[in-house]
């Protein structure tokens, strides 16, 4: 089974909610993986602000911040290969990497806002 | 009623004296310490509040460790700044990695560890050390506690239910308690607090008020949200009562009738509690020979009275200074300073001064003991005056539903209450009150916006965050409103803004308003005016106690319009309990 790491920027939360603004990408992100670990796949989201050790110790994030400073974050790795530099993946490479469908990285009823239109 | 004396706590170990700002905690808690100390007891009084001024009370500097007052034998004090409690905390956690990652690195961790929860944290996490180190508090018969104003005091002591409360429910483990996990492993040393707190033989709740029927409201509301956490042992003080009013004199009179009319208000939650005065008292309650005095005498020998003379020139009426404020056109005018100064007074009545002379004018007020209300108590308000109010909880409330509202469409229900768990953190008020605060002054692009701030420390942290905002909206992805973009810029430029600080002609207030123009200074917003409000000076009276306060005005007065500004207002003492629009148009007229 694949194993999938992010490294996250400094955060103060990992959904972004603290920020003066929300980030949608930030939220999505957390729900995924907050998903993907629920259902027992091996991935796992390190923040620079909390877990700074895991940053030292990764060689290959090591060099990218020495190389490219904090900007380079976040960092993906997969199988310990780095894959994704600068952004976050998106749900499609979540499930290409793990090898599922898509849909699954949703669970529980997707919660849809509905536009009820009454007759007059 | 009786008089308080500090016998009368001498069973309980830990003291925690807590009221509205301004109602004289501080004072009381150190005359208490001295107090007890000459009894033969060791005490340590422990500081709390970011804006202390326990180095002004015994002339010395205090650090997080408790030290030896100088002259007073028995008596430690320490001062658990949360500020600098935040910078060892971050010292500590981002230390061990430099030279290890890259400097830009370290920087970054460094600036997400400035936030205001970090410092919540910090200072929390100082104070439980503090109450659970037996070695030390073993050593001494009394702790007491000089706590912040009431709204950060119920933080503080709140906080620990809350954390207890939410490392059990968080049910993914890195939440939004960021910079707190490191903390989960010091549960246990969290529920001791509690268990201290909530144990009537051990501790006890100091409720100061003033003969002020704000002051009594504030206290209900203490003490009803720490009774609910198990703090039930509690004690209310009335600070500042005149005992007898001088027949003929109406300045005496009056000041004595508004304190017996309030005191005819006191909540009924508040008469249940055991309650006890303290005497108005003419002098400045700076030096332990004052501190003394304080249960023994209203008035100091002459000896130790000092004789000034101040030049009325220097002194403007707020009516002069309304005038300035209107010819200048300020867009945004804050009054800052101490709680209990009167800030909410003096914008009420620049506010109300502005739309007189015919400008458009929206008031409104951050603090959270806001009494705006109380203000225009049942008064017609002027057609281009309206006013508002920040209230925290509400502005929380707007915040997660506007979250919420823009995610829902992208999100199923768990990565929903996933976010909603975030959204229950202790940052988001913060960020809800300055998002808040950033729209209101972006009204200033079509009418003139007043606005009325909280007490000292909380304000800073407001700027504070307005500081570290910049940083962070260079880098933020998520969409930022124009408002908190443009606030900084805004409020540094002198021509848009007119920061006012408030104070009165005392000791303590005149010190730490010195403080908040420093740290204004440092962040590029510069005072134009101070306003020396309650002032019995230049009032008529002959009281003895009201004229011998009046004189020992001077010597603060001097030193506000001699040293700290080259623009002061002053602003007499009034005989009427709140200020209704007719006594306003009277003052500005």
């Amino acid at each position: 089974m694949s194993k999938v790491e992010i490294f996250d920027p400094a955060l103060c939360c990992p959904t972004g909610v603290c920020g003066p603004g929300v980030d949608p990408e930030l939220t999505r992100v957390a729900s995924s993986v907050f998903t993907l670990e629920k259902k027992g796949y091996d991935i796992k989201r390190y923040n620079l602000g909390t877990e700074p050790g895991m940053f030292v110790e990764n060689q290959v994030v090591n060099q990218v911040l020495h190389d490219k400073g904090p900007d380079a974050l976040p960092v993906v790795l997969v199988n310990g290969e780095m894959l994704k530099v600068g952004e976050y993946p998106s749900n499609e490479e979540l499930a290409t990497w793990f090898g599922i469908q898509e849909s699954e990285l949703r669970m529980g009823k997707p919660k849809i806002l509905l536009d009820v239109k009454f007759a007059k | 009623m009786q008089n308080f004396h500090p016998r009368l706590l001498k069973e309980t170990p830990f003291l925690f004296f807590t009221g509205k700002g301004g109602v004289g905690k501080t004072s009381t808690a150190c005359a208490t310490a001295v107090n007890l100390t000459d009894q033969g007891k060791k005490v340590l009084l422990v500081s709390t509040d970011p804006a202390s001024n326990l180095q002004d009370v015994f002339g010395m500097e205090f650090s997080n460790q408790p030290m030896q007052v100088e002259n007073i034998d028995g008596l430690y004090a320490c001062n658990l700044d949360p500020e600098e409690a935040a910078k060892s905390y971050r010292d500590k956690v981002v230390g061990p990695f430099r030279g290890k990652l890259p400097d830009s690195v370290v920087d970054q961790m460094e600036e997400q560890l400035s936030g205001a929860c970090t410092v919540e944290i910090a200072a929390f996490d100082e104070f439980t050390n503090l109450l659970t180190n037996y070695d030390l508090i073993q050593d001494f018969d009394h702790v007491i506690f000089d706590t912040a104003p009431t709204g950060h005091t119920l933080r503080l002591l709140q906080l620990p239910s809350a954390w207890n409360g939410f490392l059990e429910e968080s049910t993914h483990g890195a939440s939004c308690l960021g910079p707190l996990s490191g903390l989960a492993a010091k549960k246990e040393l969290y529920a001791n607090t509690v268990k201290v707190l909530a144990d009537s033989t051990q501790t006890k709740l100091v409720l100061v008020t003033r003969p002020d029927l704000s002051t009594f409201v504030e206290a209900e509301r203490a003490s009803s949200e720490l009774k609910e956490i198990g703090i039930k042992n509690q004690l209310l003080i009335i600070n500042g009562l005149l005992k007898k009013p001088m027949d003929g004199d109406e300045i005496s009179t009056s000041f004595y009738e508004r304190q017996q009319k309030a005191l005819k208000e006191l909540p009924t939650a508040l008469k249940q509690l055991e309650t006890y005065t303290l005497p108005f008292v003419s002098y400045s309650l700076i030096g332990s020979e004052s501190l003394r005095y304080l249960f023994k005498s209203y008035v100091l020998p002459s000896s130790m009275q000092e004789l000034v003379e101040i030049n009325n020139d220097d002194l403007k009426t707020i009516n002069q200074t309304i005038n300035e404020l209107n010819e200048k056109n300020s867009r945004v005018i804050m009054t800052m300073g101490k709680g209990g100064v009167g800030k909410t007074t003096i914008a009420s009545l620049i506010a109300v001064g502005l739309a007189k002379r015919g400008k458009k004018v929206h008031l409104t007020t951050t603090d959270p003991a806001a009494h705006l209300d109380f203000v225009f108590r049942d008064e017609q308000v002027m057609d281009n005056l309206t006013i508002s109010k920040i209230d925290p909880s509400a502005e929380v409330e707007k915040y997660k539903f506007e979250v919420i509202r823009n995610a829902s469409t992208a999100l199923d229900e768990d990565a929903l209450s996933y976010l909603e768990e975030d959204l229950n953190s202790p940052c988001t008020e913060e960020i809800a009150v300055f998002r808040a605060f950033a729209d209101v002054v972006e009204k200033s692009n079509e009418e003139i916006v007043v606005i009325d701030t909280a007490p000292t420390g909380h304000t800073l942290l407001l700027l504070d965050a307005a500081k570290s905002y910049e940083k962070e909206l260079s880098r933020s992805t998520g969409e930022v409103p124009v408002a908190v973009q443009k606030l900084l810029p805004r409020l540094r430029n002198p021509e848009e803004t007119s920061v006012l600080i408030v104070t009165l002609p005392e000791a303590t207030p005149v010190f730490e308003a010195t403080r908040l123009q420093q740290d204004l200074i440092r962040a590029g917003i510069h005072p134009k005016s101070w306003i020396i409000n309650q002032s019995l000076y230049g009032t008529d009276t002959v009281d003895p106690v009201l004229s011998s306060k009046a004189n020992s005005e001077k010597l603060w007065i001097k030193k506000v319009s001699e040293e700290l500004t080259t623009h002061s207002t002053i602003v007499k003492w009034q005989p009427e309990d709140k200020l209704g629009n007719a006594k306003i148009q009277e003052l500005i007229n």
